[in-house]
C-alpha cells in the first residue's frame, strides 16, 4: 500500500515535470518554449505578435496534435534547462543538435538549419570561395565566419568589423556588397538597403536544428519525428522555412 | 593572481604585426602631409579679411574639434558610401584623419601666426615684398617654427589615433592585434607587443620631426636656440 502511494506520488511528480504525449492530449494544451528575438526564427512582428519560422512551426505542431498552444517565452540560454526542469513540454527555438546537448535532452530529427552564408546582390557572380579572390567581403571579427573565410580564401579583401551592428551598417550603407553572416540577417539588411537586394550565394556552414524533448518521452519523440518527416516530405515545413529565410532546406535534412 | 606569459604563441604572427605597423606608418605619413596643407590653408582663411572665408574655416575647425574622432570616421565611412562614393578602406581612413588633424593643425598654426609681431609684417611691406612672399617667408615659416614642438605633439597624437581606423576594418596595428588575439587568445601578450610597437613608432616619429626641423629651420641652429 505504502509502495503504491509512493509510486503514485512519483508518477505525479514525473507528470508535472514531463508530460508525455497522452498527458499533453489530456491537458488539451502543449507548452512550447521559444526564445524570442532570434531574427527570422522567432521575433515580434510589426503588430506586436510573435512570429518567425519557429513560432509558426510551434503553431502547426499544436494544431496537428489537436491541442491549444501555450507559447513559453524564454531566453536563449534557458532553452535546454527549461526542458530539463519541465517548465515546457518541448522547445522549438533554433536549437542546434550537439553531442553535449544530447546528454541533457532528446532531439527530434532535424526540422530546420541555421546557416552561415556568403551573400551578395544578384549581379555579383560568386559561387565558391575561389570567386572571392580580389573581392571585398565584410565579416564580424573573431566569429566562425571570419575563421572560415580566412582559412578558405586567398587574395580576398576581408573587412573585419567589430560587431554585427557595424557589419550590417556597412552593408546597408553600401560600403560592402558581399558579406558573410548568418543567413537570417540578410532579410533585415535588404529591408533597409536600397538597390539590388542581397541573396545567398553559398552556404559556408550549416547546423542542424532539432526540437528539444525531455529525456524518457518515447511516445512524444516518436510522434514529433513522424510529424517532422511527414510535414517535411509534403513540403509544409520547407515552404514555411523558405518564406522566412529566403533559402531552401537541404533535401536530406530529416535523415541527417 | 597567476598568469603564465606565453609570447611564443605570437611568434607565427610577427609578419602580421609588422604589416600592421607599416599600415599605421603609411596612414600617419599621408595624414600628416595632407593635414599640414589643410591646416595652413585654414589658418590663413581664419585670419583672412573675407568674412565668409573666416566663417567657413571657423565652422569646420570647431565642428571637428568638438566631436569625437570615432563619430567623424563613422560619419565619413558610412556617409560616403550612402551617397554612392566607395573608396579603399585606407583612403577612407586617411580622409577622416586628414579632416581631423587639419582642424587641430589650423589652430596651432594660427596661434603661431598671431605671435608674429605686426612690425615684422609692416617692415616686409615697406621693403616691397609681394603678398605671397610676405605670407611664405615672413608669416608662415616663422609661425611654424614657433609652434613646431606643439605640431610634433599633435602629429604623434594623431599617429596614436590611427588605431581607431581599426573600427572601419583598416588592418593597421590595432586591427591586426584584434585579429591575432582572437586567434591565439593571448590578449595580454598581444597588446604588450602592440604597445611596444606604438612606442617604437613614436620614437621614430619624434626623431624624424627633429631631423626635419633641423633642415627646415636652419636659423635656429645659427642662433644656437636648440
Amino acid at each position: 500500500m505504502k509502495l503504491t502511494t509512493l509510486t503514485a506520488v512519483f508518477a505525479l511528480l514525473a507528470g508535472a515535470a514531463h508530460a508525455d504525449l497522452q498527458q499533453i492530449k489530456d491537458a488539451g494544451k502543449i507548452r512550447i518554449a521559444v526564445a524570442m528575438g532570434i531574427p527570422q526564427y522567432s521575433y515580434i512582428d510589426g503588430s506586436m505578435q510573435p512570429t518567425g519560422s519557429d513560432v509558426e512551426t510551434a503553431k502547426l505542431i499544436a494544431e496537428d496534435l489537436g491541442v491549444d498552444l501555450e507559447l513559453v517565452e524564454i531566453t536563449n540560454a534557458a532553452r535546454v534547462p527549461t526542458i530539463q526542469t519541465g517548465k515546457a513540454d518541448i522547445v522549438v527555438s533554433a536549437l542546434g543538435i550537439t553531442d553535449e546537448r544530447k546528454q541533457a535532452i532528446d532531439f527530434s530529427v532535424p526540422y530546420a538549419t541555421l546557416a552561415i552564408v556568403v551573400a551578395a546582390p544578384e549581379d555579383v557572380e560568386i559561387a565558391s570561395y575561389d570567386d572571392l579572390t580580389g573581392q571585398r567581403i565584410g565579416v564580424t571579427r573573431a566569429t566562425t565566419n571570419d575563421q572560415d573565410l580566412t582559412a578558405n580564401t586567398s587574395g580576398a579583401e576581408i573587412l573585419r568589423f567589430e560587431d554585427d551592428a557595424t557589419l550590417i551598417t556597412a552593408a546597408v550603407s553600401g560600403q560592402i556588397d558581399i558579406l558573410s553572416s548568418q543567413s537570417a540577417v540578410i532579410g533585415g539588411i535588404n529591408a533597409k538597403r536600397g538597390g539590388t537586394p542581397m541573396e545567398i550565394k553559398f552556404v559556408q556552414k550549416e547546423t542542424n536544428l532539432g526540437i528539444g524533448i525531455p529525456k524518457n518521452n518515447p511516445e512524444l519523440k516518436a510522434w514529433l519525428d513522424e510529424w517532422v518527416v511527414t510535414n517535411f516530405e509534403d513540403g509544409t515545413i520547407r515552404t514555411l522555412f523558405t518564406q522566412f529565410h529566403n533559402r531552401d532546406l537541404p533535401d536530406d535534412l530529416t535523415s541527417r | 593572481m597567476q598568469y603564465e606569459f606565453n609570447f611564443a604563441a605570437l611568434a607565427p604572427y610577427w609578419g602580421n604585426f609588422l604589416s600592421g605597423a607599416w599600415v599605421t606608418i603609411q596612414l600617419t605619413v599621408a595624414s600628416v602631409a595632407l593635414g599640414m596643407v589643410i591646416g595652413v590653408l585654414c589658418a590663413i582663411a581664419r585670419r583672412s579679411a573675407f568674412r565668409s572665408l573666416q566663417t567657413v574655416a571657423g565652422v569646420y575647425i570647431e565642428t571637428v574639434r568638438n566631436t569625437p574622432f570615432i563619430v567623424q570616421i563613422f560619419f565619413i565611412f558610412f556617409g560616403l558610401s550612402s551617397v554612392g562614393l566607395r573608396m579603399p578602406i585606407l583612403w577612407a581612413a586617411i580622409f577622416a584623419l586628414v579632416i581631423n588633424v587639419g582642424a587641430y593643425t589650423a589652430e596651432i598654426v594660427r596661434a603661431g601666426m598671431d605671435a608674429i609681431p605686426h612690425g615684422q609684417i609692416e617692415a616686409a611691406e615697406a621693403l616691397g615684398l609681394t603678398k605671397f612672399q610676405i605670407y611664405r617667408d615672413i608669416i608662415i615659416m616663422p609661425a611654424i617654427e614657433k609652434v613646431y614642438p606643439a605640431l610634433t605633439s599633435q602629429f604623434v597624437l594623431m599617429m596614436l589615433t590611427t588605431s581607431i581606423a581599426s573600427q572601419i576594418s583598416a588592418e593597421e596595428l590595432t586591427g591586426v592585434a584584434n585579429n591575432i588575439q582572437s586567434n591565439t587568445f593571448r590578449s595580454f601578450e598581444t597588446y604588450i607587443v602592440v604597445g611596444l610597437l606604438y612606442i617604437g613608432i613614436t620614437f621614430l616619429m619624434r626623431a624624424a620631426f627633429w631631423g626635419i626641423g633641423l633642415i627646415a629651420f636652419p636659423r635656429r641652429r645659427k642662433l644656437g636656440e636648440v
